[in-house]
């Protein structure tokens, strides 16, 4: 019996020890993936079955832990759009209409594969805690549960390098357990003061099907930014912060 | 020959790849800001009116040459630029429209907007020239938009003409609670030569704006001085409650109002006093990614369902004196009373508006089915406007529109012009 015991001890021990590793992992993946503050430029390219692609070009800023924005630079039809995300709080700021509108953290800024978590992601860790960790040949594998419902996937499954602590491919599940998307993580390179990390992320989805979207960064840099950036007023004027 | 053979696989195979990779290449450095920017769109409009033969302002602008129905061709072009020089920028957005109409041909040309703009820092903004100022937080009505022109509750994400004035933006940001503080002071004359429509005399309008961003609300208190309009104070609110439901609101005390009131013997009225204007409204997206936007309006200033009916009445009456005599002169005047108020957008007193978008329905991308339905909730009339927009094609957005206009005699929408409307919009990015 007290072995038992002993054992059943030692197993919740194990447990948290497990979660606590996989949430420091976490958070050395978020900052191997961006610094805390930043500003960068992606491009997003779907590809529907046929071989049609539609293009987007985007400007983000991030400072801190729940402070983001991010411009469309391209094309022309969503030039100007800009959205603003401080913490569970968004808006979006569509030029034709000239102001910012308060819209559900759930709402989706541009049509597509894409939605808001691709395009306005916080670190990881931010909205995500880890419950365990396993290991495979190379890879820390991180099941991560949703910190709350704010976020549009409930559940993800991280396969992280051992060696350079990066993701090179994300499972993204709703609450129902249902795949929503797979993304896989290409081609690390060097950008710069520091930062090496994937350049290109590409998606599938099993709700797409024969749809494909790739998302490309260039210019990834460590940027300090003013808090008054990232308001209400400021967002129609984001252009004006890239240099 | 199997060397040759192999070489040959290897240069393609190498050249497969070589566009492999050119296919996914991105360089931030073909998107740098430029010192002069141009952009904008060009719409191609069709639209075709089933003319309301029964409706008040109907026989007011069709008496002399009745129809059944209307065909109107519109040309748009709205280029937008911007030129930067260091702190300083100069920004414009025009209007240039070719109207082609059954009955004869119309154009506009004018700048919504051109404006400098001077930003030292992220904090602080002063723009001078025509800007056009959108506040509140109302989707198709706002009653605390007291420097704009009115919104078109059709049309409300459509850009709309400024006002000339001097206005400037404080941004300051805090820790705790109240994270934003931003103040937006407006200075804007008003006279026979500068903002002609902007209200009566000549006058020096002082409005601002207080924002804040007090534990996850945004809040606005806006006030706007006694000249051109009278003077005029409010507040708006909007904050998610969860992460697919927003709630917003507008409230807006207008010192004193004053609105004609005409009975069915052609006398009028001016009806004088404060009125005070409010809404409510709701954004709720479903899990299914149907977004509902609700609102309820209180127009404060309207006019009532009795007042409504004293005024069509009226035309009826003065339809009826044309038929028997010729004499057109009481539908002239009543055409003059209508231009003033009762033809105006939102002429009543209690409104609804309900839209429901379908992003993306059966997996087509980029293809947005809506309905909108916006109601007198006084009469009971309403406009039904199914849409389907597509944009799909790089730089093209296509959107197809249909509005039923249903109410009885005496009712807003059942005196309207038209009783139906089809419209086809082309519009291209550049």
């Amino acid at each position: 019996m007290l072995r038992v015991l002993f054992a059943a001890l030692l197993l919740a021990a194990a447990l948290p020890a497990g979660a606590a590793d996989g949430n420091e992992i976490l958070r050395k993946v978020d900052r191997n993936l961006e610094p805390e503050s930043y500003e960068m430029y992606r491009k997003l390219i779907n590809i529907e079955p046929d071989g049609g692609r539609k293009e987007f070009v985007l400007y983000s800023v991030k400072k801190g832990r729940d402070k983001l924005i991010a411009l469309f630079l391209a094309p022309p039809s969503d030039k100007g759009r800009g959205t603003l995300r401080l913490a569970d709080n968004m808006w979006l700021y569509i030029p034709n209409v000239g102001k910012p509108v308060r819209i559900t953290s759930l709402q989706s800024v541009v049509g597509g594969v894409f939605n808001n978590s691709d395009i306005l992601r916080v670190d990881y860790a931010v909205e995500y805690n880890a419950e365990s960790v396993t290991e495979e040949k190379d890879s820390h594998v991180l099941a991560l549960k949703a910190r709350t419902g704010e976020v549009a996937y409930d559940r993800l499954k991280m396969w992280v390098d051992r060696k350079v602590l990066l993701p090179t491919r994300i499972e993204a599940y709703a609450a129902s357990g249902l795949l929503i998307k797979t993304l896989h993580f290409k081609d690390i390179k060097d950008f710069g003061g520091g930062i090496r990390r994937p350049a290109t992320v590409e998606t599938d989805s099993p709700l797409y099907k024969g749809h494909r979207s790739i998302m490309l960064y260039s210019q990834l840099k460590k940027r300090e930014f003013p808090d008054e950036v990232f308001t209400l007023n400021y967002l129609p004027r984001v252009e004006d912060l890239r240099k | 020959m199997t060397a040759r053979a192999l070489a040959l696989c290897a240069v393609l195979l190498a050249a497969g790849g070589a566009h492999g990779a050119e296919e996914f290449s991105f360089d931030a450095a073909e998107f740098q800001k430029k010192p002069i920017e141009f952009g904008g769109y060009v719409e191609f409009k069709q639209q075709h009116y089933k003319l309301n033969q029964d409706g008040a302002l109907y026989l007011l602008n069709f008496y002399q040459e009745p129809r059944e129905t209307l065909d109107q061709s519109t040309l748009t072009l709205k280029p937008s630029g911007r030129f930067r020089f260091g702190d300083a920028s100069l920004n414009f957005r025009a209007h240039l429209e070719a109207d082609w109409e059954t009955r004869g041909y119309d154009r506009v040309a004018r700048f919504d907007e051109f404006y400098a703009s001077y930003k030292p820092n992220p904090g602080f903004t002063l723009d001078a020239g025509k800007v056009s100022l959108k506040w509140g937080k109302g989707y198709a009505w706002n009653p605390v938009a007291f420097v704009e022109r009115v919104k078109d509750p059709n049309d409300p994400e459509l850009a709309r003409e400024g006002f000339t004035m001097l206005t400037a933006d404080w941004i300051r940001n805090f820790e705790g609670p109240l994270r934003t503080v931003a103040f937006t002071p407006v200075v804007l004359p008003a006279g026979p030569n500068v903002n002609p429509d902007f209200g009566s005399g000549t006058h020096l309008n002082v409005a601002a704006k207080l924002y804040l961003l007090y534990r996850d609300t945004d809040i606005d208190f806006l006030v706007l001085s006694n000249g051109s309009r009278s003077g005029r104070y409010g507040a708006d609110f909007s904050r998610n409650l969860t992460s697919n439901v927003e709630i917003h609101g507008e409230l807006a005390r207008i010192t004193e109002t004053q609105r004609q009131v005409t009975t069915a013997s052609g006398t009028t009225e001016l009806v004088r006093g404060s009125a005070t204007s409010y809404l409510l409204g709701t954004r709720y997206l479903t899990a299914r990614d149907t977004t509902y936007i609700f609102e309820y309006y209180r127009n404060g200033p309207g006019l009532s369902e009795d007042e409504m009916k004293s005024f069509v009445q009226f035309v009826d009456n003065a339809y009826a004196l044309y038929l028997a005599t010729g004499n057109d002169a009481p539908l002239a005047r009543a055409a003059s009373l209508a231009s003033t108020g009762y033809a105006r957008p939102n002429p009543g007193r209690d409104y609804l508006y309900l839209r429901v978008s379908q992003k993306e329905p059966f997996d087509i991308l980029y293809f947005t089915p809506a309905l909108t339905v916006i109601a007198n909730a006084n009469d009971r009339s309403t406009s039904v406007a199914p849409e389907l927009l597509y944009t799909g094609f790089n730089d093209v957005e296509l959107r197809l529109r249909a509005f039923f206009l249903n109410g009885g005699a005496g009712t807003e929408f059942g005196e309207r012009q038209i009783s139906k409307r089809i419209e086809f919009q082309a519009r291209l990015y550049f």
